[in-house]
């Protein structure tokens, strides 16, 4: 795909989940790669800050394209070229991070008991393949609440998703103002993650918070899916993770509908909120099953204490210096 | 429910614009159904008074069937007939005439009603309050538009009300009032919470524990609200009062056609896939700091009190007053 079509379509949400996000952008990364070097390094510092400004709250993709650019870097420090090393990059990212949604899917099945109803919130392809784990490999039956998960309304595509995993996965959607009208019947809340700060706070589709609230008020379990590449370091020193807020009116309804509201409201819809810690029972990751308040004792047996991850901007300048030189 | 054979159209109409939520909101279904009660009578063409009576009986069972779930429906239904059964008219004319007067009563009475509350709920604001309301309720817009008026509030923010959308309704006419209306998408309730002073909300029905049945939402904007310590108000005419709860009847909650969330086509497209749609859920009295409505603003905890000065139900010792309830809750009742 043209890197300015991907842009536009994670932008406004048609590439909606966090690891497609990421995908995409590799794939884009990798169609580029036949380049020269220079041409590649360019495209590199034009592009890449335009992908992250598209989605800044995925942390997936940030941290997907900050392990490229560092791998990227040595190859070249090694003489590598663009066409002859980006590819192989490219796919031993990718198979980590297939190999992380495996083992996350595996540890998540294990939580979800026969006959159990479980309540899920927007899009995630990490929570579908928990789903699907459960259901095709330990016969797990399950009745799954799905939320619209309005603006964008993915929901529905994770509902398609599930029905087709058979007679075993009874499929419910509801919309995102019935999720305390069904929590007294739901067993467990598992949602996905765009980041996870710091703090263990969690930042997802927009209405995860809700169903959070919603869930502890029931004493339902609520539990977040997310590997631990969505981490975002950058909370460690003190940063936000950045908010998106939309105001197109096609958002709320269909523009005929909206026409004679022009001029009297104006439409907010912010794409994500952040769920607190207190709210969370338990973060799945590839590497097993912790408190939220327990990723950073995570994050250091991974990555060290203070983790050392150089920012993107400091990749890309370097990116641009190697390629200068050559 | 087969509609008694001599039914004029206009009742007909009346029956179907209630059942197919062409009108909608408690106070609008109640005035309707009174309408519809005076305009069967004026068509009433026999002579026997008798007969009359058993006609306006079955008009008022059948009007009751059109929305099975709205409180508001029979209080309309139970006010004017009550008058009618209580008076033991002599002759049609009579008998027309308490219809007729008895609707036109209640008719006034909502109107003023909403009024009153308007006036009363503004008090409650204060000066720069920005407030958030769910769902379109002629109550709740009445003390929004009374607080405009009274250069206390500016900015409000309105929830849009999948499935149906009833705030593009809400936006419209509070836009009108000259609000600054900032329309949100259902699910962003708890991240905007932080930026609002109180809540209010309308009311579909208020159970005798003080719980207030409303649209799809309501549950959860209060629930977001207690959380971050804002005040959550309901505007809510007395006539929505549930009598039949305080026999221990529950609040039934209906479930609406599937096609309103995903679109017929997705649902014929989907047949492995259930789409649930309650249209109401229970916002318990726990949540809700006041309701404020024609008589007063009182706790919720206070519902008991209306029920006995509004329908004379009876809190301790017999129950149900028999002289005041229809004959269908008097068989609940008894059964209980």
């Amino acid at each position: 795909m043209p890197p300015e079509d991907t842009i536009a379509r994670i932008a406004s949400g048609r590439i909606y989940g966090s690891t497609e996000v990421a995908l995409a952008a590799l794939e884009d990364i990798r169609a580029e790669s036949s380049r020269g070097a220079r041409e590649f390094a360019e495209f590199l510092r034009e592009y890449i800050p335009r992908y992250l400004a598209a989605r800044p709250t995925s942390i997936a993709l940030l941290n997907a394209l900050r392990e490229f650019l560092g791998a990227y870097l040595e190859s070249v420090r090694r003489g590598g070229t663009p066409g002859g090393d980006v590819p192989g990059i490219i796919d031993s990212i990718i198979s980590a991070r297939r190999a992380a949604k495996s083992s996350i899917a595996e540890i998540g099945a294990r939580r979800l008991k026969e006959g159990e109803s479980i309540m899920i919130h927007s899009y995630s392809r990490t929570v579908i393949g928990i789903i699907r784990r459960a259901v095709e490999e330990f016969g797990t039956g399950l009745t799954v609440y799905v939320t619209e998960s309005r603006p964008i309304g993915e929901g529905l595509s994770a509902a398609e998703e599930l029905s087709r995993l058979g007679g075993r996965v009874r499929v419910r959607v509801i919309v995102d103002s019935a999720v305390r009208y069904f929590m007294k019947d739901v067993d467990r809340v598992i949602v996905g993650a765009d980041a996870v700060a710091a703090n263990g706070a969690v930042v997802n589709k927009i209405g995860t918070s809700v169903v959070a609230l919603a869930a502890k008020e029931a004493r339902v379990n609520f539990y977040v899916a997310a590997e631990t590449y969505k981490f975002s370091f950058e909370t460690i020193t003190g940063e936000l993770v950045p908010q998106v807020v939309l105001s197109e009116a096609s958002l709320i309804a269909p523009p005929g509908r909206m026409a004679r509201l022009m001029g009297r409201a104006i439409v907010r819809a912010p794409v994500f909120d952040v769920t607190p810690a207190e709210y969370i029972d338990a973060i799945i990751t590839e590497r097993g099953v912790t408190a939220p308040q327990a990723i950073p004792l995570l994050v250091r047996d991974v990555y060290g204490w203070p983790p050392h991850v150089p920012g993107i901007h400091s990749l890309l300048d370097e990116v641009r210096t190697l390629a200068g030189a050559a | 429910m087969p509609a008694p054979p001599d039914l004029p159209g206009e009742v007909l109409a009346s029956w179907e614009a209630i059942r197919s939520m062409k009108i909608r909101g408690a106070g609008r279904i109640a005035r309707e159904a009174a309408a519809a009660l005076a305009g069967a009578a004026d068509a009433f063409s026999g002579r026997d008074a008798r007969e009359f009576l058993d006609y306006m009986e079955r008009v008022a069972a059948f009007m009751r069937e059109a929305r099975p779930t709205a409180v508001s429906l029979p209080n309309a239904i139970s006010f004017v007939m009550r008058r009618l059964r209580d008076a033991r008219p002599a002759d049609v004319d009579a008998g027309r005439a308490i219809v007729k007067a008895a609707a036109r009563e209640f008719i006034e009475y909502s109107s003023r009603a909403v009024d009153a509350i308007g006036e009363l709920g503004a008090r409650r604001l204060r000066n720069g309050d920005v407030v958030m309301t769910h769902c379109h309720s002629s109550a709740a817009a009445a003390v929004l538009s009374e607080a405009r008026r009274a250069g206390k509030i500016n900015r409000v923010y309105v929830k849009e009300t999948r499935p149906r959308l009833q705030g593009l309704t809400a936006a419209r006419i509070l836009g009108e009032a000259g609000l600054d209306v900032v329309l949100i998408p259902d699910s962003a309730v708890r991240y905007f919470m932080k930026d609002v002073d109180r809540v209010i909300v309308g009311a579909d029905a208020v159970a005798a524990n003080g719980a207030v049945v409303n649209k799809i939402g309501t549950s959860v904007v209060a629930l977001a609200a207690k959380e971050a310590r804002v005040n959550f108000y309901v505007a809510a005419e007395t006539y929505k009062f549930s009598p039949k709860t305080i026999v221990g009847e529950l609040v039934p909650i209906e479930f609406r056609d599937p096609a309103e969330v995903a679109g017929k086509g997705w649902v014929a497209d989907h047949p492995g896939i259930e789409v649930m749609n309650p249209a109401f859920d229970v916002t318990p009295a726990e949540y809700i700091d006041a309701i404020i409505t024609e008589r007063g603003v009182m706790s919720p905890y206070a519902a008991p009190l209306i029920l006995l000065e509004e329908y004379g139900v009876r809190v301790w010792g017999a129950g149900v007053d028999e002289g005041k309830l229809h004959p269908e809750e008097m068989g609940r009742a008894s059964d209980t």
